[in-house]
């Protein structure tokens, strides 16, 4: 880590992030989850959980059955330990399924800042087209 | 339509489509690196298509904007503090700012740079994306049919003259203020605004179109008919987390729900539901297994309640009423059923 650059980004991340909030609608994939419940607070970037590129390789029910994850964003608790330990994404995430929790960039690599939710709903940013 | 209308709409199309290719360079690199201040004009920054704010700036000269965007200026960090963009790609993104907020120097620069651009690299908005190829990508992403090298060149000169003096206006007065244009869905996660650029990662994961662009499409939510693509055996998504071959328990029982007024009613289908889902998804947490024991309005729906616990944020969104209302009404005494 180079802590001067790391300020400025830092400091271009809370600008950028203003200028998300203040106006553009996001363009996040429909069915990212961003999830932030404790990553910031760590020291890590947010999570972002892909639902398109999941879906294509796992049914629903695989998660949200077989391996139990609640279908509300920000609804597991998940902890780092347990992912390592091969609970929640870690129980394909353990280098077998797919690749391991080593790869730490390729999950936390949200922008920090933004809150847990889902990036679904209307593609118009304005309400119901009706 | 008059004549400007057409000129405007046809730059716009440029300026999305690979056609514009140096100015499709320049303004990925203003989006991921100069938006922050740029864009609303932060700190002092000349906001971009803001021509009074740059008109003094752009009378200084071309050499002396990529000067001080290179090497900072007051409140101007120099590359916008980002040091691992290149020289080249900070010039773009001067010139894509000045093209937009009134400015010629930009234009014409991009016209000369545009033949060695086309003909030497083929997805140029992709450079800052070099883990995965997504050139062919690119043609999907536009309803454009992907341009033939040596035209490109002239249309970007063609349509320069018409675009530069009305760009500012077109900021805000654009046709589709709200409805995303196609070239602005399924961006790659570089752009996505959620993802941040600057984490190696974000480089290395798929870019949506790459995966879509092979399946079928539909109007809302990722733009793909998952269930066509399921059907149709272009994606096989597992049922079981480690076994590839296990089969889903499929329910082929459709329900109807009558709806009040002209819409045509609801057939809610369990087969392509359960294709994907477990019953326990749905029953009991959110409908009781009983037809017609639930309470269901368009209302909860678009407040994430029922059908709208997925559709609107994981399956295809409310915006799409026929894939829902499907069953149209045949006599007036349907209606009076309820
Ligand atoms: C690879 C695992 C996986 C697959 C497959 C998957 N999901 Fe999810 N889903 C998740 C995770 C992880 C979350 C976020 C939970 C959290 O934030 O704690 C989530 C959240 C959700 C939510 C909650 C959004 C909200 O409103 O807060 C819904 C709805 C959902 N998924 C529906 C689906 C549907 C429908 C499918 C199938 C098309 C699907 N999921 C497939 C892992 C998965
Ligand atoms: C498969 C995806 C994935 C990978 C790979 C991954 N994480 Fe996480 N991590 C998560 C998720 C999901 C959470 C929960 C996020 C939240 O609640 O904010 C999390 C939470 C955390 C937290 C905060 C919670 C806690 O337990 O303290 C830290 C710190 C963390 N991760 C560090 C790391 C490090 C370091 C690596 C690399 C060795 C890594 N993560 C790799 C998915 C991942
Ligand atoms: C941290 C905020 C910030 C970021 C990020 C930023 N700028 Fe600026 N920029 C400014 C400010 C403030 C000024 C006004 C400087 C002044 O007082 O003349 C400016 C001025 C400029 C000017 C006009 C300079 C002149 O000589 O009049 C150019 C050109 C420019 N920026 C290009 C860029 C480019 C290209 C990027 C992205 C690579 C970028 N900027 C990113 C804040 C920023
Ligand atoms: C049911 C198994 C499963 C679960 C659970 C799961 N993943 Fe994955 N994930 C995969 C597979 C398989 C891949 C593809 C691996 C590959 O490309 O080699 C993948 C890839 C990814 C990618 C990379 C996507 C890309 O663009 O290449 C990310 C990011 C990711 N997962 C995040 C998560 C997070 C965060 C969680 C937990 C909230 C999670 N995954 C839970 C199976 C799973
Ligand atoms: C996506 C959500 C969902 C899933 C998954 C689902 N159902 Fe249903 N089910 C419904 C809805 C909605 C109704 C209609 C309730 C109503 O009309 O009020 C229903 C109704 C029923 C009924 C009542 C039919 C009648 O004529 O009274 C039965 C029985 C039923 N489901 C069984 C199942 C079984 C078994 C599975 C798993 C194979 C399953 N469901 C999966 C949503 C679902
Ligand atoms: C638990 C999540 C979930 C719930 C709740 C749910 N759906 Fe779906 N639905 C899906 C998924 C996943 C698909 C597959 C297509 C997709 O993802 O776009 C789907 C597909 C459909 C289709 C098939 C469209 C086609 O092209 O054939 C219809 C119709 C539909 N849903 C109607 C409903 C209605 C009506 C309700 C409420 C009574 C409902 N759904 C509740 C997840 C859900
Ligand atoms: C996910 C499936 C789904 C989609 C998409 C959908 N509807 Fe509905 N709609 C329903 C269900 C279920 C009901 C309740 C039927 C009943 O009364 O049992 C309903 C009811 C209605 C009603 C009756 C009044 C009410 O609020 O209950 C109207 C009007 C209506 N929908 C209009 C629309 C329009 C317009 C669209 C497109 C913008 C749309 N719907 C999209 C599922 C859907």
């Amino acid at each position: 880590m180079k802590p001067c650059r790391g300020a400025v980004a830092g400091a271009i991340v809370l600008l950028a992030v203003l200028q998300f909030l203040a106006s553009p609608p996001a363009r996040a994939e429909y069915g990212d989850v961003l999830i932030n419940k404790r990553s910031e607070k760590e020291g890590m970037r947010p999570v972002v959980f892909p639902h398109w590129f999941h879906r294509i390789r796992f049914r629903c029910k695989v998660c949200h059955n077989e391996l139990g994850f609640k279908m509300r964003a920000g609804g597991n608790d998940v902890l780092m330990v347990d992912i390592i330990e091969g609970k929640f994404c870690g129980m394909c995430h353990n280098g077998q399924i797919a690749w391991s929790p080593e790869n730490c960039d390729l999950c936390h690599s949200g922008k920090p800042g933004l809150q847990t939710k889902i990036f679904g709903s209307h593609q118009t940013g304005g309400p119901g087209r009706w | 339509m008059n004549r400007r209308t057409i000129g405007l709409i046809a730059a716009g199309a440029l300026g999305l489509a690979g056609g514009g290719a140096a100015l499709a360079d320049g303004k990925t690199v203003f989006e991921t690196n100069c938006v922050a201040c740029h864009g609303s004009g932060v700190a002092g920054a000349p906001k971009m298509g803001d021509a009074a704010a740059w008109a003094p700036r752009i009378k200084a000269g071309q050499a002396a904007l990529y000067e001080s965007a290179l090497k900072g200026k007051k409140g101007m960090p120099a590359k916008g503090g980002n040091p691992a963009i290149s020289d080249a790609d900070v010039k773009a993104a001067v010139d894509y700012m000045v093209a937009q907020s009134g400015g010629k120097g930009g234009g014409d620069k991009a016209a000369e740079k545009a033949p060695e651009k086309a003909a030497g690299k083929p997805a140029p908005k992709e450079a800052a994306v070099p883990a995965k190829p997504a050139a062919p990508e690119k043609a999907a992403e536009t309803p454009k049919p992907a341009p033939a090298p040596a035209p490109a060149p002239t249309q970007v000169a063609a349509a320069k003259p018409a675009a530069a003096p009305i760009s500012p206006a077109a900021e805000v007065n654009a046709f589709n203020r709200l409805l995303k244009p196609a070239g602005k869905r399924n961006l790659p996660p570089t752009q996505d605004g959620i993802h941040d650029p600057a984490n190696d990662g974000t480089q290395l994961l798929q870019p949506p179109m790459e995966a879509f662009k092979i399946l079928p499409r539909s109007p809302g939510g990722n733009g793909v008919n998952w269930v066509q693509a399921l059907e149709s055996n272009k994606i096989a998504p597992r049922y079981d987390k480690a076994d590839p071959n296990a089969a889903p328990v499929v329910m082929d029982l459709n329900i109807v729900r009558e709806v009040k007024g002209s819409m045509p009613d609801v057939v809610y289908p369990h087969k392509q539901h359960t294709e994907w889902l477990d019953c326990s998804n749905c029953h009991p947490a959110i409908f009781v297994p009983q037809k017609g024991a639930n309470q269901i309005s368009m209302a909860a729906i678009l407040l994430g309640q029922k059908c709208g616990v997925c559709h609107g944020k994981v399956a295809f969104p409310v915006s799409e009423c026929r894939l829902c209302h499907s069953k149209k009404k045949d006599t007036i005494t349907t209606g009076a059923a309820k």
